[in-house]
């Protein structure tokens, strides 16, 4: 369970949307809502099994100035705690 | 007082109909008297002031929502609107071609029932056979993509099957297992000295689960929800009446809680002669138990206040005769005893179980 998530994919009943009437970033699933921060709701949009090599590359881009490696694996493994994210190594 | 928040889920029940029975359905006793279903203009209006308000997930849901043919458009409707929308079905309707309509039209979960492991088990429960259609429909689902919850609710006479029903959702694959005990209002409450699992069974089963989530690391994913008599606190129902959650009945009444017309005295306002937004913020029913100024004590003064909310309004019905006394599930609630009684009762035997009846044909 610990160990780092290679290519995160949010998990099929998960999905991410603009709330415009709360202005909010949303992870939205059936028992709940998640409100995300601009650089949350940028991994999140990008949880698509791609290799994380390749959305850190795409964060670092759309974040300049930010140094977001460590949190991103950090916030990707309670994304997996919470059941809303999956490594797609994995299956 | 602070201000209201709008609400986050919307529980649109189309219809009370159903082809099953189950002993514990969450609907109205006197299900004839709902009979006059909105139509389909009217739901779209009713999902689009929904969104305006601020809801960002709708549960259709019933009865049996599949027997609304034009359930594919709301959902449709609900996507367009860019809302969350879940699906609760008993499946017995779910063909290949009505499940890829409603995958088209862009649903985004989707929730069976099961009563039991065992197909006689469940098929004796819903007074149908039942048990095969939902299987191959959990097939279905899968292989149209959907992320399928199976939704089992637990009870005496399941409840020693646990093991059984876990290791079925893993043979159907299924991406949730639901395990969520009866909750004894409606049907349920008619029929509670039936239904009502030993101390043992509970303590026994919540192990398995324990055991089960070890073992299976994720899938399928396991919420348990444990059944509030035998807890020290009542479940923070609703999150607070009239703060996150609301519901409109097949016949357009707006509730605060899909139960809450076993509450006497209330009066629902209906979406056909008043707009959501309009019935959220200013109907007496939905600032009847709003925040924390009717509570009684001790809950009053409980610093749990704002987290369970003083509990069930329509518990503290069913249980006291008064809809805002402390839900006597709390230990803390001077009525508390009457909970406890009933947990020592003696068992009615399942042969006195009362299926969901309705006294009209439609
Ligand atoms: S609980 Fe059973 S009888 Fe009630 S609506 Fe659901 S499937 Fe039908
Ligand atoms: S006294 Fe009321 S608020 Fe306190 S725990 Fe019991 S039900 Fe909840």
């Amino acid at each position: 369970m610990s160990s780092a998530i290679r290519r995160p994919v949010l998990v099929p009943h998960a999905r991410y949307r603009w709330d415009k009437l709360r202005q909010q970033h949303q992870l939205v699933f059936p028992e709940g809502i998640l409100v995300l921060n601009e650089p949350g709701a940028a991994i999140v949009q990008r949880c698509d099994g791609r290799p994380l090599a390749e959305l850190l590359v795409a964060l670092g881009e759309q974040f300049p100035d930010a140094n977001l490696g460590e949190d991103v694996q950090g916030f990707l493994e309670r994304l997996a705690r919470k059941g809303l994210l999956r490594d797609a190594t994995d299956s | 007082m602070p201000p209201i928040p709008r609400p986050l889920a919307l529980l649109a029940e189309l219809t009370y109909r159903c082809p099953l029975k189950c002993p514990y359905c969450s609907n109205p006793l006197e299900l004839a008297r709902y009979r006059h279903e909105l139509d389909t203009a009217t739901w779209q209006r009713v999902l689009a002031e929904a969104a305006a308000l601020g809801v960002i997930q709708v549960h259709f849901s019933g009865g049996e929502p599949l027997v609304r043919r034009d359930l594919a458009e709301l959902v449709q409707h609900a996507r367009q609107l860019d809302l969350y929308s879940n699906l609760s079905t008993g499946a017995t309707l779910a063909d290949p071609a009505t499940l890829e309509r409603l995958k088209e039209a862009g649903l985004d979960a989707l929730q069976i029932s099961l009563l039991d492991a065992r197909p006689d088990g469940n098929d004796w429960l819903t007074g149908a056979a039942s048990f095969d259609k939902k299987r191959v429909a959990v097939e279905n689902a899968k292989h149209l993509g959907f992320p399928v919850t199976l939704n089992v609710v637990l009870h005496r006479h399941n409840l020693d099957r646990i093991e059984e029903i876990i290791d079925l959702a893993c043979r159907w694959d299924v991406d949730r297992l639901e395990l969520a005990h009866v909750q004894y209002t409606g049907w349920a409450f008619r029929n509670r000295a039936a239904l009502l699992p030993t101390r043992e069974q509970v303590e026994r089963a919540a192990e398995a689960v324990v055991q089960a989530r070890r073992r299976l690391s994720e899938r399928p994913a396991i919420l348990h929800v444990l059944p509030d008599y035998f807890q020290q606190y009542p479940k923070a129902c609703l999150h607070g009446w009239g703060r996150v959650f609301l519901t409109v009945a097949p016949d357009g009444a707006v509730l605060p809680c899909q139960t809450a017309r076993e509450i006497p005295g209330l009066v629902f306002p209906n979406v056909r002669e008043a707009s959501l937004e309009s019935i959220w913020f200013d109907a007496p029913v939905f600032q009847r138990f709003r925040g924390t100024d009717w509570m009684p004590e001790p809950c009053r003064s409980c610093e749990r206040r704002e987290i369970d909310f003083g509990g069930c309004r329509c518990q503290a019905f069913l249980l006291t005769g008064d809809p805002a006394a402390t839900d006597p599930v709390c230990h803390l609630s001077p009525l508390h005893p009457v909970v406890e009684r009933a947990l020592v009762e003696p068992p009615r035997e399942a042969a006195a179980l009362q299926f969901r009846v309705i006294t009209h044909s439609s």
